[in-house]
């Protein structure tokens, strides 16, 4: 395959990232592994011993597992709805932020649903929800709206990857032979001619078009597994855009943070520019004062009507003896912060932006534990003489180690791929040198 | 050097509180390891029986009804480690007792609750000089269990049920009357409860006191839930008497309101047996639509595949 020598100086750069496998990255590897094997054992604790080793109970059925399921699948939107609009608007300076981004999707829509099946108490039925599947239950719904959305995400994922499996089989690489072979697989023939080209661009059209009602979708569905119960802080309206809001808003927390550990890490500043971080730190603000309009407008109403159970629910967030202080984080950190940031010229760096990221995307972990625990907290029915755990929940060290272990999953996923295939896109700087080249300045001034 | 020599004696205490510990340790294991008992002493051997049966109890009492039979009822159970547990699937037998012998009038398998009823006819059965019957449950143990038995006598009574409707007022007339002795007598100063059929126990809805001809006339509310036609049944009791036992009368009368026992469609509910239409086709469309593209793509790229030229071949172009 020619390259232009765009494409040649992005490949250059990358090269050795996927020809080898260096002593950091196997200590990394290794230090996700321990994590993963820790998450292991409390897993055979679970199951040996049943779910008295997590803080669920009657009462309170869901906890962390389902706060990281949420979490999960709303940063799967990074890649879903921000690459699939930036591709439908024919957005240039998305190109080589476009792979972290359904890289970040496919990987955490993996993930995500295994949080669902830790969940489960009952794992020998779990092939009743295919067998048995009611069509009239949220939770089916879900089922099949996660399954056909990471079918969506890995091909759209993988048409992005073609011209690139292509450079990569003709590139004469120093790998290992098995690892040619499956680039040559995974190129699937393609040559770049003009009828492949046209399928290619067929395909991916196609698909960034479906996949932002997908994601939309999927968020909701997920949403309506509470809203469409008549539990207090659930039964809302909202929830869906909501939900889909707060997804694609923690997705792009998560893709800056992902973009600024990758520009350190391989030194990718000419093609991890300072313009993607502030133009994405705008759409972070503007969808951060969206999440804040609705989170305001979610509680007052809740507040305003003073609905009984409602009101208890409001009453546990705001009272700083239990969630209060939390809750304060949550909207802090969570809606404030990203804003303020982004929206001050001095403050508005790739270093401040992202760890302005960081802060939102733990604030909305916390957030999506605030939806979950609390209204679990407050039962429809008064509860007699039932012993404090089964009322209160707390998290185990069986949860939190598989919390983490999901987490280093992420990373571990995310490492292995990343050497793989480049993080950066060959094949998206050709043909457009000009408006596609490296941005070489290390500041803007968006005033 | 007097520091070294008291080291030493330090030593030697330790040395000595040592071997002295390691001697009464071995004077005291022959004791543990092969004291023997007292051979002097005699001990009654245990009775593995009496330790080792389980000792049961019947509970038992008759009930007489008005179609000229007794149900013999029994309930078989044993205290096993301290709480109380039912006897199935064992032989419970049922017989007269009479001043010269002691008929069999047939046994029952206990059920899984240690439940036994025999059904027996009034007409068949021997009265004494007093007009009483005398019954005996017999329960002959086994490898197990001990024997267990036990006796009910009770005079031959009866009650007789009558519904009355005057106007929209229902009331049942009942009758106590004693057959004791041949002829019937009638009872007064008896309490009769009155009670409606129902799933699983009777439903109490009225009580009376036989009078001086041992008639009770009882007032039952209006408009119970009955069967498809609107019947219910009717139960006459007098639970426990010291003379008669249980006695037991019914009576089928179209004064319930009907109930159908065809199943309704419910309500929609999410544990309704189908999702609505409008769900099913939204499903469908919204799966065909998703899943028929992903086929469309699916097949962009075998056509993709099958149009791979030579790698030497003009037609190759740049990557993009």
């Amino acid at each position: 395959m020619q390259l232009n020598k765009y494409q040649q100086e992005v490949f250059d750069k990358q090269r050795p990232v996927i020809e080898t496998f260096d002593k950091k990255t196997w200590g990394w590897t290794i230090f996700f592994l321990l994590w993963i094997l820790l998450g292991g054992y409390a897993l055979y604790l679970q199951i040996a011993k049943g779910h008295e080793v997590t803080g669920m109970r009657d009462n309170v059925v869901w906890g962390l597992y389902i706060a990281n399921f949420i979490f999960f699948i709303g940063i799967s939107y990074a890649g879903a709805v921000i690459s699939g609009i930036l591709h439908i608007l024919q957005v240039e300076w998305r190109k080589p932020i476009i792979r972290i981004a359904e890289m970040i999707t496919v990987i955490s829509t993996v993930i995500g649903p295994v949080f669902i099946l830790l969940c489960v108490g009952r794992l020998d039925r779990l092939h009743h929800l295919f067998l048995y599947p009611r069509l009239q239950s949220p939770i089916t719904w879900d089922v099949f709206a996660i399954g056909t959305y990471f079918a969506g995400s890995v091909i759209f994922l993988y048409l992005a990857l073609i011209k690139d499996f292509a450079i990569y089989r003709d590139a004469k690489l120093n790998i290992p032979k098995w690892k040619q072979k499956l680039y040559k697989i995974l190129a699937i023939g393609y040559r770049g001619t003009h009828s492949q080209k046209r399928h290619i661009r067929i395909s991916t059209n196609l698909m960034a078009i479906m996949i932002i009602p997908l994601a939309i979708i999927v968020h909701s569905v997920l949403s309506w597994i509470f809203g469409m119960t008549l539990r207090p802080g659930w039964h809302s309206t909202i929830f869906g855009p909501y939900f889909v809001l707060a997804a694609i808003y923690s997705g792009t927390g998560v893709l800056i943070m992902a973009m600024w550990v990758y520009r350190k890490m391989y030194k990718l500043e000419s093609y991890l520019t300072d313009k993607h971080f502030v133009y994405l730190g705008y759409i972070m603000m503007v969808l951060g004062a969206g999440y804040g309009y609705f989170t305001f407008s979610e509680y007052l109403t809740d507040w305003f009507a003073s609905e009984k159970w409602n009101s208890e629910v409001i009453e546990k967030l705001f009272n700083p003896a239990k969630y209060g202080w939390w809750f304060l984080f949550a909207n802090v950190a969570g809606i404030l912060l990203p804003i303020f940031i982004v929206a001050i010229p001095k403050t508005r760096t790739p270093n401040l932006i992202t760890l302005a990221s960081f802060f939102m995307v733990l604030a909305l972990w916390v957030k999506r534990y605030l939806i979950i625990v609390p209204t679990l907290e407050s039962p429809l029915l008064p509860m007699q003489d039932t012993r404090i755990e089964y009322v209160k929940y707390s998290a185990t060290w069986v949860e939190w180690a598989l919390t983490f272990a999901g987490i280093a999953t992420f990373f571990l996923f995310y490492t292995l791929l990343s050497k793989f295939v480049t993080i950066i896109p060959i094949s998206e700087f050709a043909g457009k040198e000009k408006a596609t080249a490296p941005v070489k300045e290390k500041k803007i001034d968006p005033s | 050097m007097k520091q070294a020599l008291t080291v030493t004696g330090i030593q030697k205490n330790i040395q000595l509180l040592l071997i002295s510990t390691v001697l009464f340790i071995t004077l005291l294991i022959p004791g543990r390891l092969f004291s023997q008992n007292d051979s002097t002493k005699t001990e009654e051997p245990a009775d593995e029986n009496e330790t080792t049966l389980i000792a049961p109890a019947i509970q038992f009492i008759t009930v007489q009804k008005n179609d000229n039979t007794i149900d013999l009822r029994t309930a078989l159970t044993a205290k096993f480690k301290g709480s109380v547990i039912k006897l199935p699937w064992l032989k419970v037998s049922f017989l007269q007792v009479t001043d010269t012998q002691e008929k069999e009038l047939g046994f029952v398998i206990t059920d899984k609750v240690g439940k036994a009823v025999f059904n027996v006819k009034s007409d068949s059965l021997v009265t004494d000089k007093e007009g009483k019957i005398h019954f005996k449950a017999v329960f002959s143990g086994n490898k197990q269990m001990e024997g267990a038995e036990e006796e009910v006598t009770i005079k031959r009574a009866r009650i007789e049920i009558t519904p009355v409707k005057e106007d929209s007022l229902l009331t049942v007339k009942v009758k106590l009357v004693d057959m004791g002795t041949g002829t019937e007598t009638p009872v007064p100063e008896i309490a009769l409860g009155i009670f409606v059929k129902r799933q699983f126990y009777p439903l109490k809805v009225g009580e009376g006191t036989t009078d001086a001809s041992g008639e009770a006339t009882i007032e039952i509310p209006n408009k119970l839930p009955g069967d498809a036609k609107g019947n219910i049944t009717l139960l006459a009791k007098l639970d426990e008497n010291e003379i008669y036992g249980n006695l037991e009368a019914a009576v089928v009368q179209n004064w319930g309101t009907p109930v159908s026992d065809k199943l309704h469609e419910l309500p929609r509910a999410l544990w309704s047996a189908h999702p609505p239409l409008w769900m099913m086709i939204t499903f469908i469309i919204l799966m065909t639509t998703v899943w028929g593209h992903y086929l469309v793509i699916i097949v962009q790229l075998f056509r993709l595949r099958k149009e791979e030229p030579d790698p030497g071949s003009p037609t190759v172009e740049t990557i993009s």
